[in-house]
Order: C-alpha cells, then sequence, then structure tokens
C-alpha cells in the first residue's frame, strides 16, 4: 500500500505503518477497488484519525472479540455528534483493534456524494453510498458494513434528546437476513455531548435537500469552526452477533421483532457505555 | 468444414435450430454454445469506426463467409482493402424501409440468406440533433429488425449505449442491466432514441427463431473512436468539475469488438452490459495516459465546456450527460463474461 510518507510518518508509530501497508485491497486496476476506496486514501485517513481516536476522542472501546474476523457481517449503532466523527471512529476502532486490520464500510446518506471533495473523500476511504446493490456487492465480497439505522437524521439529536434512538429502519435487518449475516451492535457514547444542538432549522434543510441545519451554541455562530466537536471522550462496546430469523424476509412481525432486538442491544451496549463513563469521570457536566 | 456441409449447418440454424417439441415448448439453444454452420453477416453502421474494427475482426475467422457493410455513401477507406469474395459493402438510408429491405434481397443471398445482423448505425452526436436524426435512430432500428425477422436471421445484436443508465449520488457501485434508465424528460434525446430502439428489440426478444441481443458498452477510449469519454480524452486539455472523480470502467475498440463478434457466434440473448476488464478513478485513466486536466467549478463546466468547443480544443459535449463527470457509471458485466466470454475458445482460431 502506498502512503503518503510525510503524513504518515508524522502522525503514525512504526508498527500502524505497518499494519496499514499488511491491509488487504483488491485492486481494480488502477490503485482502487471497485467501490473506489483507495490505498492512499485509507493511509491518510487512518493516520489522522489514528491521532483522533488515540489523543482527541481518547477512545475506550470493549468487546472486540464480537467483530467477526474474516467474514462479513452488519454493524449497527447509534448516530450522533453533528458530523460523523462517531462512524469514523468506530472504522478506526475496528482497524486498531482487528488483526488482520478490517474495515468497516457504512453506508452513507446519499447527499455526500453531491458534495465536492466529500463524495471523494468518502468513496476514497471505503465508505459508499447506501444502495441496496451496494450493500450486496460488499457483503459478497466479505466485508464489514457498517449502518446507522437512525438515518442522518439522528446526527441532528438535540440535547433533551440525547441517548434516545430515534425509529430503526428495517434494512439492514432485511440485508443480513437475505444474506445469512450476522448483525454486530455497537453503542458509542460520548458522541452526543461533543454537540449541544439546540434547535434543528428543517424547513432550510428541507428547502437545501439536507438531512438539517442545526443551531448549536457555536454552530452558525463561529462559521464552520463551529463544526469541530470538543473533545470529548468516547466510550464504544460491541455486542455479540446477533443472527437474524430468516423468517423476517416473510414475515413483517419478524422483521419488525428483529428489528426491535437489534435496537434493544444497541441500547444495552450504550447504557454499558454511560455505564462505564460514569464510574470512570462520574456524571458528566452538560 | 465444406462448404456443403456449410450449407447443410447453415439451413439448420434458419430453420429447424428452435423446433417446436410436441408439448408445444420451444427447444432453445444453450447459451455460450457455439452457433453452427458459416455467417453471413449485415452489418449496420459500417462507417464507425467500432465496424471497422468488427470487419476485420470477424474476417479473420473462416467460418465469417460474407460481410456485408451498410453505410450512407462511399465505401470508408478501411474498408476498401478486404477480400471483395467475403466483403461488400452498399450505401443505404436505414430510415427508409424499402431500402433495408432491399439489402437482403441481393444476389449474393438468394441461395444463401444473410443469418446475422449487427446494427451500429446510430447517429449519436448531439449537434444538430432534428427529428430527421430521431427518424434516422428509431426508424433504422425498427426496419432492420423486422426484416430480419422476416427474412429468417438468426441473431440480431444491436450496440446500445452506456448513457442509457440514470446517473446520480445514488448510484450503485456497478450498474447491472436493470438499474435505472435515465428517462429524465430533460435527458439528451439521443438518449431517449436509444431507449426507444433498445425497446423495440426487447419487444421482440421472445421471437422463437431470431435471438435478439443488446450490448450496452461502457464507454469507449483510443482508437479514434467518437465516443463521448475518447473525445473528452483527447481534449486540449479536458475540463473536469473541481472536487469530483467518478469511477469508470471504459472499453477499448478492440475489446468491444471482440464482444461483438462473441454475440455474433455464440448463442443467447438479451440484454448484457459489455466493459473494460479494469474499474477506477476517471483521474487515474488521465493521468496513466499523461493527461492533465483542467479543473472548474462545477457549475461552470458547460459553459467552459462550450468555450472550449468554439475554440476547437474539444469536441466532447458536456450537455449530453452533465453527470457524466459527476457521479460514477461502473457497468457490471459479470452476466455477460460468464455468457459469453468464458467460451470464447469455442470460437474457431484465427
Amino acid at each position: 500500500m502506498r502512503l503518503r510518507p510525510d503524513l504518515a510518518r508524522a502522525l503514525l508509530p512504526e508498527r500502524e505503518r505497518v499494519r496499514i501497508e499488511s491491509y488487504g485491497l483488491d485492486d481494480a486496476g488502477h490503485g482502487t477497488d471497485v467501490f473506489g476506496t483507495s490505498t492512499e486514501g485509507i493511509g491518510s485517513a487512518y493516520a489522522v484519525a489514528y491521532w483522533l481516536h488515540r489523543y482527541y476522542f481518547r477512545v475506550v472501546s470493549a468487546g472486540h472479540e464480537n467483530v467477526p474476523r474474516d467474514t462479513a457481517a452488519v454493524v449497527v449503532g447509534n448516530h450522533s455528534g453533528l458530523l460523523p466523527w462517531d462512524a469514523l471512529m468506530i472504522t478506526t476502532d475496528v482497524f486498531r483493534h482487528t488483526d488482520p486490520p478490517r474495515l468497516v464500510r457504512f453506508m452513507v446518506d446519499f447527499f455526500v456524494y453531491r458534495m465536492p471533495f466529500l463524495g471523494v473523500l468518502f468513496r476514497s476511504l471505503g465508505q459508499v453510498s447506501g444502495t441496496r446493490r451496494n450493500f450486496d456487492g460488499l457483503i459478497d465480497e466479505g466485508h464489514l458494513v457498517g449502518i446507522f439505522p437512525e438515518g442522518a437524521e439522528a446526527l441532528g439529536k438535540p440535547v433533551d434528546k440525547r441517548y434516545e434512538l430515534h425509529a430503526f429502519s428495517h434494512g439492514h435487518v432485511e440485508l443480513a437476513a437475505r444474506h445469512g449475516v450476522p448483525v454486530v451492535p455497537f453503542g458509542v457514547v460520548g458522541a452526543e455531548e461533543q454537540h449541544t444542538v439546540i434547535t434543528n432549522l428543517e424547513p432550510l434543510a428541507r428547502a437545501l435537500d439536507l438531512p438539517f441545519i442545526p443551531i448549536t451554541r457555536t454552530f452558525p455562530w463561529f462559521g464552520p469552526l463551529g463544526l469541530l466537536p470538543k473533545p470529548v471522550r468516547y466510550y464504544i462496546h460491541y455486542g455479540e452477533p446477533l443472527h437474524i430469523d430468516p423468517a423476517a424476509l416473510q414475515s413483517l412481525a419478524v422483521r419488525e421483532h428483529e428489528v426491535a432486538r437489534v435496537r434493544d442491544a444497541v441500547y444495552e451496549q450504550i447504557h454499558l457505555g454511560l455505564e462505564v463513563r460514569r464510574r470512570a469521570e462520574g456524571d458528566p457536566v452538560r | 468444414m465444406n462448404e456443403k456441409q456449410g450449407e447443410h449447418d447453415e439451413q439448420g440454424e434458419h430453420e429447424p435450430v428452435e423446433r417446436p417439441r410436441s408439448s408445444g415448448a420451444v427447444e432453445r439453444p444453450e447459451t455460450g454454445t457455439l452457433r453452427p454452420g458459416k455467417r453471413r453477416i449485415l452489418i449496420a453502421g459500417a462507417h464507425r469506426r467500432i465496424a471497422v474494427e468488427l470487419i476485420s475482426q470477424l474476417l479473420e475467422f473462416d467460418s465469417v463467409e460474407l460481410i456485408l457493410g451498410v453505410g450512407e455513401g462511399a465505401c470508408p477507406a478501411a474498408l476498401i482493402n478486404h477480400d471483395s469474395r467475403r466483403f461488400m459493402y452498399r450505401s443505404a438510408s436505414l430510415d427508409r424501409r424499402r431500402q433495408v429491405d432491399d439489402l437482403f434481397l441481393f444476389d449474393q443471398f438468394r441461395e444463401r440468406p444473410l443469418d446475422s445482423v449487427v446494427h451500429l448505425a446510430f447517429a449519436g452526436n448531439p449537434k444538430g440533433y432534428d427529428v430527421k436524426r430521431h427518424e434516422y435512430n428509431v426508424n433504422a432500428a425498427r426496419h432492420l429488425l423486422d426484416a430480419s425477422l422476416r427474412h429468417g436471421v438468426g441473431k440480431y445484436v444491436f450496440l446500445s449505449s452506456d448513457s442509457v443508465y440514470q446517473i446520480g449520488p445514488r448510484g450503485d457501485y456497478k450498474v447491472a442491466e436493470d438499474a435505472e434508465l435515465d428517462l429524465d424528460p430533460s435527458s439528451p434525446t439521443t438518449v431517449r432514441d436509444i431507449i426507444d430502439a433498445e425497446f423495440l428489440c426487447r419487444a421482440k426478444m421472445d421471437h422463437p427463431h431470431c435471438e435478439v441481443i443488446v450490448l450496452r458498452p461502457a464507454g469507449v477510449i483510443g482508437g479514434g473512436v467518437l465516443s463521448g469519454l475518447n473525445l473528452l480524452f483527447e481534449s486540449h486539455p479536458p475540463v473536469l468539475p473541481i472536487g469530483f472523480d467518478p469511477m469508470i470502467n471504459p472499453t477499448s475498440k478492440e475489446r468491444l469488438a471482440r464482444d461483438l463478434v462473441l454475440a455474433l457466434m455464440l448463442h443467447g440473448k438479451g440484454l448484457f452490459n459489455v466493459a473494460g476488464p479494469t474499474t477506477g478513478p476517471l483521474s487515474r485513466f488521465l493521468e496513466e495516459r499523461g493527461i492533465v486536466p483542467l479543473r472548474v467549478p462545477g457549475p461552470t463546466l458547460r459553459a467552459a465546456n462550450k468555450v472550449q468547443r468554439m475554440l476547437g480544443q474539444t469536441r466532447y459535449h458536456a450537455e449530453y450527460q452533465p453527470r457524466r463527470l459527476f457521479y460514477s457509471l461502473v457497468l457490471d458485466d459479470s452476466r455477460f463474461a460468464k455468457s459469453f466470454r468464458a467460451n470464447a475458445g469455442l470460437l474457431d482460431p484465427p
């Protein structure tokens, strides 16, 4: 794998550089895989994300043994924090704690790919737009697919809704059942506090075809700088893989039951994270 | 194979290939198996560079007995040196039903009629599009297909385009044949013509004696072809939007011609994508050819392209598929690879 040597040397210790170089990318002929994930993209992003993971968000995580080492799975959890730092930290955390390193490829909302640079960046990091066929392709090739069933709207959760889960979409359960792959639930604690969302300008967001436009304590008052997250410590926990009942493909009732089961499992991991944080830090100051 | 044997097989190709069983079911040859006998092929759109390459590749096979190239105007220079016993050229207006029908009635085909038709004649240049061009595009496909069915042709191949697919941020990493089509009212009229022509072909795909096959190729790079992608690559310089780098899997003139040969020589019908062997970002393909693009903000791309065309720096039309330079379009041609390329060994060695 080719790395930007300056960035990698500056931000990564030797053993992490070796880990990146050992990551097997299935080159489709021009330095990327068929999904557009580039070798340099992952390397450079990991150099930055590793630093954020270790020194900025100071991630505490557990349950990595529940992440399959070499088979496909759907990784499902809660979403929050205005910008998807939680997805970046999950991806980095799994990459750091699996051997050989595995990349979680999140299904991303379409609006990202309409934006200059952002879409190319996400794609080069292995994050693909959330279509059914993209999911099928990733699972067929044995990847870990990350899904936030609450959708992008959950990023803009206001203060009074912290650690409350939005309704889960059913897609992840249906797709996991169809492919016969397990669902690995995870809970992220910390991301909900990195911004204090006061309200969401829904009409403007609808007009601009965006999932939300938040008003926070810092945004838009400080411009783009107001979107920088507070350095809140993250607590990430992975639960045991859930095997989805294949009957979810035939019965709406079964599917709803399986979605509820996944939702409960995510809740469980969130509560576990909150408990670990309470023991370590006491109750957080809001 | 001697000529007599070839004649016998040829008869078999036209009449009893798909005999009704006693139960009434039609016995269809297995996809990917070799069509028996010698080939007599009509290639419409002989002026296209892909046609020139296809004819050249076909003539390397002993099993190709005669090729009739059809175009408008004089025979292209690249075709005049072919063996006149195996290649003939005729000028015809394909939008005229009578002229199309006459192509099947030449003396050369009285005893042993044409058994395959390749329709490459499509006016894809968006410049100067009018109702006549529409008539040419759609009526040529209709007349050629009707005449093929009436005259007992066993294989009809229509070369479509990947421009029929909807492109956007919701795109799949690989676009299969059942993906959403670009039926937007604001899409270019040429694209709608291609879709119209495809629908005509698809309406006849269950014909019991003719295998109708539609190929949707990825953009072709190189060989001087007039594909959108190649025109972009030949621009001085190519103008691309800032912050976008679509994934593509372009093919080449030679590979596409080879795919057409396989579609002609092997049994099989239906709709297939055909693409190049590798996938990557557009910028990498440019980089590998030493081409340095000029990046402009997305909203100004069309204006920049217009200025470039006025200055003679490009023949690429950004209006034709405005989203093409923003969003990925990678064709999934695994069905074609499985049905046809995997059986390429069945063709007699050139």
